[in-house]
């Protein structure tokens, strides 16, 4: 599989070129997107020694292209260099794919490395998806390609291949609802076998209805299962009640796929009101339990306060306790913005944990600061530099330096 | 000097692009070319890598003329609230809008496309940042999300267990099992392996570890073992997590110590409704999974 990756990122980065190249002589082509250097300075999670690497970003989108401007081309990369070890310049395409809507004024198909989500699976697959859709009251998407898969530094070989249907209901501006069916080769073997649902509906103009599942076909349970309900009385108040549960499956060829598991079941409460123009106010409990008797619970709360227009503070607090152990923490911060040249934040993040009785208590702490400057309306710099203290570091300074161009 | 090509050209496009065209330019006939739809003045920067075109306010605003989201992509997400009043439809991006997109963004027809380019998903589930918010922390060039908090390398146990499946949306499983190849298996241990049977000996003070697989059934037949921590703890752990399990062994080999129809203490691991959909699992992995523990299936 290594050929055919390495021959798609060269085929991907001429590509890119030869558009540039294109769009040159077709002044009608608009060219968009940004590039953005990035400097980016952190401890090794093995070693602890000090790393530096350089990155080059780029994104960009080519629109216009035919007279019809139903083509449009789009592309999302990265380059890194570990500047104090060298090595390999690695890359990571993202996406580069031709986006041609209303084909036949029916269809919009998309060609390329692309990012595919169904209610029944995802993927970043080489290949295409099409939604034909304009057809009466049921739209379809039909797509497949190769699965992309990245480590930890690159882009790992594959040889699992992605293909997926949906079908969904159109012209309903309240009820959203569709059937999915996605399958995952491996090689030849059937990896998963995946029907999935969604389903979201308005009742009486304060009540959302909302669902979600994922059957597995192979393993017959249902390997996700989401429902919830929302009700809005007004627009300062949120108010949602949601049970999930799910069973974990995998791959039919990994021999982990034929082993028993227990089912994970969580129920959540939230509410979310907005006191004033300058107060947000959020609270959030779940009970999960893990089977066979083990249990936890969960709750977070916060506060968004912008005291005037250019500045924002948050508060948040979480703490679970139960199976597997306990975690606290609070995350704080303070925003500015100008609205003009530019933009400062600094925060802290603080946490203590118990891993379980044998590590006892641990405490994490995160000490940040930001800033961001506009030397023009498309070109920008921004800093971000924090000191990391917990129980591997009394003093870890890592931060990233960037300079983006919008073009 | 091949492998310097690739960046040669990806670093060469970068530059040539800014070079080639005025930017803002090209932005401008476009605009040229589509009338400006009306619009209400944002009061915020835009949120997204690639914000859509932000046309000029050229008369009272009347958001309901329009339909597309793309018109008002740079607007404050709370503003949005201001015109979806009484419409029945509920506000999102709201405080709990991480843990809630997700519902949204699988299903067909979704509109997130219409403010957020296919990057903003990705830098997040397949690791990147082009879009430098100053808040979220890094690692490497990974984006660290809000749920990653302070030490994640060291509370990640703890999180990855809240919901299995949560890492799943954005690291594929082979990213974990790179990552934990990289230490000492030791240095890993869950809490149920800190006991583990090759430091258990035998009554003649012989340890485990001096025994084989072949030679388990003559002291456990059936696979019976006496009652101790370790072999009830681990079997719930990998209940409960099973795909804890896989970021270190990821072959199942170890598994198969106890596990396989050949050998050693041959405990069955199948579901209950295993007799039901057996046959499905042989036909669909070619009896990939099945030979690794039996000879006959």
């Amino acid at each position: 599989m290594w050929l055919p990756a390495r021959f798609i990122r060269v085929v991907a980065v001429c590509l890119l070129c030869g558009l540039c190249a294109a769009a040159k002589t077709a002044s009608a082509v608009v060219v968009e997107g940004r590039s953005s250097t990035q400097l980016l300075w952190f401890n090794d999670i093995i070693d602890g020694s000090k790393q530096v690497e350089m990155a080059q970003y780029l994104n960009v989108s080519f629109n216009g292209i035919d007279s019809g401007e139903k083509l449009s081309v789009k592309g999302y990369g990265k380059l890194d260099y570990d500047l104090k070890h060298g090595g390999e310049v690695e890359n990571r395409l993202y996406y580069l794919y031709a986006d041609y809507k209303g084909f036949m004024d029916k269809a919009d198909i998309r060609l390329g490395r692309q990012f595919v989500n169904l209610s029944a699976g995802s993927a970043l697959i080489d290949g295409i998806e099409a939604d034909i859709n304009k057809v009466g009251p049921v739209g379809v998407v039909v797509m497949g390609g190769r699965d992309v898969v990245f480590g930890e530094e690159r882009e790992l070989a594959s040889h699992l291949y992605s293909v997926g249907a949906a079908a969904y209901l159109t012209g309903l501006p309240k009820i959203s609802l569709d059937v999915s069916y996605y399958r995952a080769y491996d090689y030849s073997d059937i990896a998963r076998d995946i029907l999935g649902a969604g389903y979201r509906q308005y009742f009486l103009d304060s009540i959302q209805l909302y669902a979600n599942a994922r059957y597995d076909l192979t393993a017959e349970v249902f390997n996700e299962v989401l429902g919830g309900i929302k009700y809005f009385p007004t627009l300062n108040w949120m108010l949602t009640a949601e049970h999930y549960e799910s069973y974990p499956t995998f791959d039919t060829t990994s021999i982990y796929s034929v082993f028993a598991v227990d089912q994970y079941k969580e129920n959540t409460v939230r509410a979310e009101y907005t006191a004033t123009s300058w107060l947000d106010i959020s609270f959030g409990y779940s009970r999960e339990d893990f089977g066979e008797g083990a249990r936890a619970n969960l709750y977070e709360a916060g506060v968004k306060l912008r005291p005037s227009m250019n500045t924002t503070i948050g508060l948040f607090h979480d703490r679970r306790w139960g199976y597997p152990g306990d975690l606290a923490g609070f995350k704080v911060y303070a925003e500015y913005n100008s609205f003009g040249k530019w933009k400062a934040a600094a925060g802290i993040d603080y946490d203590t944990y118990e891993r379980d009785n044998m590590t006892g208590q641990e405490t994490a702490t995160k000490y940040w600061a930001a800033g961001k400057y506009k030397f023009a309306k498309n070109m920008s710099s921004s800093i971000r530099v924090e000191d990391n203290v917990n129980v591997n570091y009394s003093r870890d300074m890592q931060g990233r330096l960037t300079f983006d161009y919008d073009f | 000097m091949k492998k310097l090509v690739m960046p040669a050209l990806f670093f060469l496009s970068v530059a040539l692009i800014p070079c080639v065209y005025g930017g803002r330019d090209s932005l401008a006939q476009a605009q040229e070319k589509s009338p400006a739809p009306q619009i209400i003045q944002p009061v915020s920067e835009p949120t997204s890598t690639k914000p859509a075109e932000k046309p000029s306010a050229v008369s009272t605003p009347s958001v309901q003329d329009t339909t597309s989201h793309k018109d008002y992509a740079t607007m404050n997400v709370k503003e949005c609230a201001e015109c979806h009043k009484g419409s029945g439809v509920a506000p999102t991006h709201g405080a709990y809008w991480v843990k809630e997109h997700g519902q949204v963004a699988s299903k067909s027809r979704k509109n997130c496309v219409d403010c957020h380019g296919q990057s903003f998903c990705l830098d997040c589930h397949k690791g990147g940042g082009i879009d430098a918010d100053l808040k979220i922390s890094n690692y490497r060039t990974n984006y660290i999300p809000a749920s990653h908090r302070t030490d994640f390398r060291e509370i990640h146990p703890l999180k990855a267990l809240d919901n299995p499946q949560t890492c799943y949306r954005c690291h594929n499983q082979r990213y974990c099992t790179e990552c934990h190849s990289k230490f000492r298996g030791t240095d890993l241990m869950v809490q149920s392996h800190r006991r583990a049977w090759s430091d258990g000996t035998f009554q003649n003070g012989i340890a485990h570890s001096g025994f084989t697989t072949a030679q388990c059934q003559s002291c456990h037949p059936g696979g019976i073992l006496n009652q101790n921590i370790w072999s009830s703890d681990h079997a719930r752990e990998a209940r409960r997590n099973l795909q804890s399990c896989q970021t270190c062994h990821n072959d199942g080999a170890v598994c198969m110590t106890c596990h396989s129809a050949r050998s050693g203490l041959m405990v069955n691991p199948h579901p209950r409704n295993w007799d039901r959909v057996k046959d499905k699992y042989r036909s669909k992995s070619g009896g990939k999974s099945c030979r690794m523990c039996h000879d006959t299936f």
